[in-house]
């Protein structure tokens, strides 16, 4: 079945910089829907290691991009303090990392607008007790945690707000083109449904990352991406209260980033051909925890929660005139709005690709501003003027206050259905009453279900119960491939208590569960008369 | 200084049995284990050997028997008279069984509502035993209770492959009174609350009242008493009119623990038994083990022993435990840990066998492992077994201890 609609600009990607350019295309009246092709935040937006970067960690290798991030550092602070956690950050010098850099940091900082502060070591071990006494020199920086699946959602609240629309679950399979080449439509597919539809529009917004070369092919124009896997660790407390940099030029392992209760050690750079490619290799992880014992001796034993990575959508941009590069951490962070009328005759059509999380707005900005001309809209950028709408400019996130909530509130539906994250019945059943057709692994984006020590072991089989009453059916599948997914991300790191975990897990769903042997759709109705006789 | 027979380490249940065993037998056993050993994770039924195909579990022992390295090859004439002596140890604390090695397997269905092969069950859990003629089956569950699902499984129930199964299938949640001002509430909180006459008799009128017409069999959570658990559970039935069976949930299991305290109070008629002790050093001579020091809150204690049963588990029970180099290290004695190369520990589904379930420790026909002559090794720190997909852990648990037990019962005789 096909129905069709019509709208001024299709953007395509629900991640932060689809969510940011939906948002000022709405704020300058500019008629906007997004299709994205998971659920939101499903792509390199929830798939990174949550800094708000300073912008330090580029100030030699990537002045631009350091100059975007340290600007767009305060305004994100300004209009979505909820979303950032303000631990600070350190860069420190371990014995293997460069002299000479060590003594070019402060001055290309302060070239670049970043405040960096020498702190005297014993001050250093003082706040930050298990880093390595190695470490040589440190600077304070103004990086900060920042949580993706809040700003996202605030990015798109706001943008509703302002006459937008997003959806999810919707893959773009096509576009058709008017006699002059340009973009006329575009055709997208309901994931669940299969129910196909085109919509009509005067411009499309390729938002989609790492997989914008994979949209530029359908629309009939190139577009080379150079997806960078980057894998993560997610280690089961915060091992400092500030974020920790290597003083050195960007390589592996050297970033640790404090979120919430646990931490995160990233960052592994691998250029893959396909950007789903996020499976993270053993390889990966012992690169990470040798890099990382040199900044927290002993972080090797420390219980590892979970590997994940994401995809950088890198861009290399030597034909637009920079020169080529073969390692994908040389390539340049800095965004880029192809014009792929100009480029590729393709008219209507514009990509964003390159860019940091941090920077989202700016890229939003600077593509919006590009389309708005080219529509004859002349209204002007007020993205970094408004605070975007609560909860992203409340107070942060802290599991301290669910537990007071839950200690305040007494009985009714203040059962814990996860007990890592505090998530009760309550807050689960208004995360379906707001997004009824979510997925398990939907709701851990917007709950945090499933997200601690026990990885879904025993919150899953609650909360598929709750999900079943709503949709009678609908969990068995999903229970599935949430812990299909889950799996993913433990088995790289199964060792330790996480692989007695992953026992216990086993334990439950196939010893005493037999979760195997339940039927994928049991239809709607229960308590009929039994068929299979 | 305490000395002792036979030192068991660890509070599975083959540690409890071949203490039991031990103790039944004269010997002066002390049992030591670091915490709650996994009898909490269980579904309270006996998994002896259900591998796929096999229509009894004397037939599952004989295809296990048949299959290289498992710890049946050596433990089949074991079995016979451990779980024997199993069922007449629960027998004698009140925790009555129902069902042989030679019964055909019946499908009982899971909390989840699929189902799972059994043959030999506690009473409270075997209703779902018998053929259903023509009953319906209720699954109940409990407002509040939140890891019973009784209308998900009956939804689930009523689709699955269940040749002989019930008339009809429904599930119905009911409200339970006083549980106002308690917060995730655990099994074992609802266990104690079922001995409780009074609250019983209010609860079982809820329940009552909530009862559809006809003939049913009906499942509720495991929660049906503790120490008067055979008491409660036919005051349960009386009540209702209606067969009642149990359904294991999420851990921490009640069948479980009433399993763990009827060995526990068995084996201190005549042993000791510390839990919350990790053995922190061993002391050898040559090819024997002279004793082990624990480590408690304090201090630390010697024991040593003539003889030392290894019932630590396996990497679930962290008998076992893996480095993040892959090193698989067996924790107290460092005995040698047989397992597939790394890269070949996982299958790529999470509800499939993995190749690493099967790792653990090789021994001799005596149970011992190579390198020390006065250790027995029991339980699922074995090698060679997949225990969720073969359904085979109690069985081995228990053959294991009873061979272990006689075994050093014969070098007591001869010494």
């Amino acid at each position: 079945m096909t129905s069709v609609a019509a709208v001024d600009v299709v953007v395509i990607g629900g991640g932060a910089t689809g969510a940011g350019v939906l948002r000022d295309l709405a704020m300058r009246g500019i008629g906007a829907l997004l299709v994205e092709r998971g659920d939101f935040t499903s792509g390199t937006s929830g798939r990174y290691h949550g800094l708000l970067h300073s912008g330090a960690r580029y100030v030699e290798s990537d002045p631009i991009s350091a100059r975007h991030c340290i600007e767009e550092n305060a305004v994100l602070r300004r209009i979505a303090p909820a979303t950032i956690e303000p631990t600070g950050g350190y860069f420190v010098a371990t014995p293997d990392d460069p002299d000479d850099y060590v003594e070019r940091f402060p001055q290309a900082c302060a070239a670049a607008g970043i405040e960096a502060e020498p702190v005297a070591l014993h001050g250093l071990f003082r706040a930050e007790p298990l880093l390595s006494r190695e470490i040589r020199a440190a600077f304070r920086v103004p990086d900060a945690s920042l949580e993706p699946w809040e700003l996202v959602d605030a990015n798109l609240a706001s943008a509703r707000e302002h006459g937008a629309e997003a959806r999810r679950y919707q893959a773009v399979i096509g576009f058709e083109r008017a006699t002059d080449g340009s973009l006329a439509a575009v055709r997208v597919r309901d994931e669940r449904t299969g129910e196909e539809r085109t919509v009509a529009c005067r411009a499309v917004i390729s938002a989609a990352g790492a997989w914008a070369g994979k949209v530029a092919g359908l629309a009939g124009a190139t577009l080379e991406m150079s997806p960078g896997k980057g894998s993560m660790l997610i280690l089961n407390r915060r091992l400092t209260s500030a974020v920790v940099n290597r003083l050195a030029p960007p390589g592996d392992g050297d970033i640790l980033v404090p979120v919430h209760t646990v931490c995160i050690l990233g960052t592994t750079d691998i250029t893959v051909p396909d950007p789903d490619d996020v499976n993270t290799t053993r390889d990966e992880i012992d690169a990470l925890l040798a890099d990382g014992e040199r900044l927290v001796p002993g972080i090797s034993g420390v219980r590892v929660l979970r590997a994940y990575a994401g995809s950088r959508p890198l861009y290399d941009a030597s034909d637009l005139g920079e020169p080529a590069h073969d390692e994908s951490r040389e390539i340049s962070r800095a965004h880029h709005v192809i014009d792929h009328g100009r480029r590729d005759g393709v008219g209507g059509f514009w990509s964003i690709v390159g860019g940091k999380l941090t920077t989202y707005r700016l890229m939003a900005r600077d593509t919006v501003d590009a389309v708005a001309s080219a529509l004859g809209v002349d209204a002007a950028c007020r993205t970094a003027d408004e605070a975007l709408p609560s909860p992203a400019s409340g107070t942060p996130y802290w599991l301290g206050d669910r537990l007071a909530a839950h200690e305040a509130d007494g009985g009714g539906n203040a059962e814990l259905i996860c007990e890592c994250e505090l998530v009760t019945l309550s807050r689960l059943e208004d995360a379906l009453d707001e997004r009824g057709d979510s997925s398990l692994d939907d709701l851990r984006r917007t709950t945090r279900l499933g997200m601690g020590p026990c990885q879904g072991a025993f919150c899953m089989p609650r909360a598929a119960a709750v999900l079943d009453a709503r949709r009678p059916g609908a969990a068995n599948a999903t229970l599935r491939g949430f812990m299909a997914e889950r799996f993913r991300g433990t088995r790289p790191i199964a060792w330790g208590d996480q692989l007695a975990e992953l026992w216990l897990t086993a334990g439950i769903f196939r010893g005493i569960l037999a979760a195997g042997d339940v039927p994928d759709a049991p239809s709607e109705s229960p308590g009929v008369e039994h068929a299979a006789r | 200084m305490p000395r002792a027979d036979v030192v068991v380490i660890g509070a599975g249940l083959s540690g409890l049995s071949c203490a039991a065993e031990l103790a039944e037998r004269g010997a002066r056993v002390h049992l030591v284990a670091k915490g709650m050993a996994t009898t909490h994770w269980t579904h309270g039924g006996l998994d002896v050997a259900a591998p796929g195909g096999a229509r009894t579990m004397r037939d599952g022992i004989r295809m296990l028997a048949g299959t290289d390295h498992h710890p049946y090859r050596m433990l089949a004439t074991n079995a016979d008279a451990a779980v024997t002596a199993h069922l007449a140890r629960m027998a004698a604390a009140g925790l009555e069984h129902v069902g042989s090695l030679d019964d055909a397997f019946t499908g009982i269905p899971t909390a989840l509502g699929s189902l799972r092969p059994a043959s030999i069950m506690p009473v409270a859990q075997s209703a779902a035993l018998a053929p259903w003629g023509g009953d319906g089956l209720l699954l109940v569950g409990f407002g509040r209770f939140r890891d019973a699902w009784a209308i998900y499984a009956a939804r689930n129930l009523a689709h699955a492959l269940w040749p002989g199964g019930p008339r009809d299938i429904r599930g119905v949640d009911v409200e339970l009174p006083g549980l106002d001002r308690l917060h995730n509430i655990a099994p074992q909180i609802l266990a104690r609350h079922f001995e409780d006459p009074g609250w019983r008799g209010r609860a079982l009128s809820a329940i009552a009242a909530a009862l559809p017409a006809g003939a049913w069999r009906i499942g509720m959570p495991a929660v049906l008493g503790l120490d008067g658990h055979a008491e409660v559970h036919a005051d349960v039935e009386r009540r209702l009119g209606h067969r009642v069976f149990e359904m294991a949930s999420l851990p921490p299991s009640v069948p479980g623990m009433r399993l763990f305290d009827a060995l526990r109070r068995r084996i201190l008629r005549g042993g000791r038994i510390q839990i919350g002790f990790d053995v922190v050093q061993v002391e050898r001579s040559g090819r024997r083990v002279v004793a082990i020091h624990t480590e408690a809150a304090a201090r630390t204690l010697r024991i040593a022993g003539d003889a030392f049963v290894l019932a630590t588990g396996g990497i679930a029970g962290a008998g076992i435990r893996a480095r993040h180099d892959g090193t698989l290290d067996e924790r107290v004695f460092g005995l040698p840990v047989a397992a597939p190369p790394r890269e070949r520990w996982f299958s790529d589904d999470p509800l499939q066998p993995h190749p690493l379930e099967a790792g653990g420790i090789e021994v001799g026909e005596d149970l011992a492992p190579g390198e020390l002559a006065n250790v027995r090794v029991i339980g699922s720190a074995l090698a060679g077994m997949h225990y969720l997909d073969q359904r085979c852990g109690d069985g081995v648990a228990l053959a294991s201890a009873h061979r272990a037990a006689h075994s050093l019962a014969a070098r007591e005789r001869a010494a």
